[in-house]
């Protein structure tokens, strides 16, 4: 009865995702003959991953660890703020990270077009308080953007974990602490942060996987910003190269995970003092 | 608390709360402007663009293939996701667990790498793309979401009354429906709802797997690489309203408060 109930989800997860991950892996030791793709088994692919896109993926790698490394202080802080400060206005604040979790990843994105272009909403605002003279054009169509842009629609999903995390600590435990003299750093680091390890770095580890391979963003608002994403992409498009696509995605998997993994690692071994 | 501390973090929540609201609150404001450029100054406010969206043949395509798309996906999610919870439910959790992280997995694989993925496995397969491979597609990462909310529902609930229903000779099936179901039925809604809004929300995959076709996202998409009117704004609009207003009534439904 058990099996067969969970027949089904565990179908569509084998047929969908096991085994197109498995084809697609095998695909990235082929090589593409004119417009085929041709069964081999080669490393070309994989050196050839090395020798022109390792500049790319350790650029991409960097990025995705400065946004995820962001979004989680930041997804912390209003995870604290919603948990132990907002007292009847912790609902509502919560309630914003909710609906801009599944909400307008394309909208969101359109949206910092118009707010960092030239004549964006920014420029525009600075100009009419006289801050500037001249429209700042390094707003826009650079790395800042594009971390800006992936801070603002990872947020959320950094600020849920940690605050299911948070939910978990009682008042008891910190009375207990204030009680057997501890201040409030101390309470903090001793029990704040240990306790919402878990859902810290859930949220890291997810933010930094989505960064790293997002291919949106630096295409709209990044200019030149080269992604491992957008590259991968282009595979796909108008370059027309499936087996060489196939090896950059998994170079982009492995690498991304384990550097998450060895983030996550050296992170639980850490203790604010 | 003393008066200072209490004034500087509202001052944080406020910065916070315009840094996540500012990009939707300007999508929609702009696509109320009279003039063809998403930026202020608004001189007049006007239905512009919104009339120009509902003139396009274009837009009612892609509405209907992101409807059609979406109710698919939230129905069938519900249904087998729900049958998996209910699996799920009857393991100890000790052993539920593994299985609901592997469900998991495809929330871990970047939506570009999941979208070329399928693309090499339709299109080797000799699978016809469409509109069924998006919903296929999006099944992957819609069903873990309803195993959770519903599993989740399931860890308090009083199985004795199934028990009951079940000594008193109903079958496994009846038991269901007259029972378990109208108790856990507001949690399964929310749930398809979820679904529906992230199925509504994807653009990524959608791209990858529909083969010239056309739902909301990819046909705002286009209008960003190609003519940037303020029409995007207006369709923009109207999928925050979508995947917003469905979240809104989920969460409403299931209770979930965090």
């Amino acid at each position: 009865m058990t099996a067969l109930l969970l027949a089904p989800a565990m179908t569509i997860f084998a047929v969908l995702f096991v085994v197109p991950l498995a084809y697609f892996f095998v695909i990235s030791f082929w090589r593409k003959v004119l417009f085929a793709m041709q069964p081999d088994f080669s490393f070309a692919n994989y050196l050839q991953v090395y020798d022109q896109h390792s500049a790319t993926l350790v650029f991409t790698l960097g990025l995705a660890f400065v946004v995820a490394a962001l979004t989680t202080a930041l997804g912390f802080i209003y995870a604290y703020l919603i948990r132990f400060k907002a007292g009847r206005w912790g609902p509502a604040l919560l309630f914003i990270a909710l609906i801009t979790l599944f909400g307008g990843y394309l909208v969101k994105i359109y949206s910092w077009m118009t707010i960092l272009g030239i004549k964006g909403v920014l420029n525009t605002a600075l100009l009419a308080l006289g801050a500037i003279d001249e429209p700042l054009p390094w707003l826009y169509y650079n790395a800042g953007a594009v971390v800006v842009t992936l801070v603002n629609f990872s947020l959320p999903l950094a600020i849920l974990p940690i605050y299911a995390s948070m939910r978990g600590i009682t008042d008891i435990e910190l009375e207990a602490a204030r009680d057997l003299g501890a201040g409030g750093w101390r309470s903090f680091s001793d029990i704040v942060v240990p306790r919402s390890h878990v859902g810290t770095m859930a949220g890291f580890g997810l933010c930094f996987l989505l960064a790293g391979g997002d291919y949106l963003t630096p295409q709209l608002v990044g200019g030149k910003v080269n992604m491992i994403g957008v590259q991968i992409a282009a595979q796909f498009g108008l370059i027309f190269n499936w087996p060489m696509g196939a090896a950059m995605s998994f170079v982009t998997l492995g690498s991304s995970s384990a550097v998450a993994l060895l983030a996550i690692y050296l992170f639980s071994q850490w203790r604010p003092r | 608390m003393n008066g200072l501390s209490s004034i500087v973090w509202r001052g944080i929540a406020g910065v916070f709360v315009v840094f996540l609201l500012s990009p939707l609150v300007l999508v929609i404001l702009f696509s109320f402007t009279s003039r063809a450029q998403s930026a202020f100054p608004i001189e007049a406010l006007s239905l512009r663009w919104w009339n120009a969206m509902v003139a396009d043949p274009r837009f009612w395509g892609a509405l209907w293939n992101s409807l059609v798309i979406s109710g698919t996906v939230g129905v069938l999610s519900a249904i087998i996701g729900t049958m998996a919870a209910m699996g799920l439910a009857r393991l100890e959790p000790r052993r539920a667990r593994p299985a609901v992280a592997v469900l998991c997995l495809p929330l871990m694989v970047p939506p570009l790498v999941l979208g070329v993925t399928l693309l090499t496995f339709y299109s080797r397969a000799h699978f016809p793309m469409g509109r069924q491979t998006v919903i296929m597609s999006h099944l992957l990462f819609t069903l873990p979401f309803v195993v959770l909310v519903v599993y989740a529902r399931l860890r308090n609930f009083d199985f004795r009354v199934v028990e009951s229903a079940r000594d008193l000779g109903a079958s496994p099936l009846r038991a269901f429906f007259t029972v378990t179901l109208p108790i856990i039925r507001a949690t399964v809604i929310g749930a398809a709802l979820i679904a529906m809004s992230l199925s509504l929300d994807d653009f990524v995959i959608t791209f990858f797997t529909i083969s010239g076709g056309q739902t909301l996202p990819v046909f705002v998409f286009g209008m960003i690489r190609a003519a940037l009117t303020p029409m995007a704004n207006a369709i923009g609009t109207l999928i925050l309203i979508m995947t917003i207003g469905t979240t809104l009534v989920a969460l409403w439904l299931t209770r979930y408060r965090g």
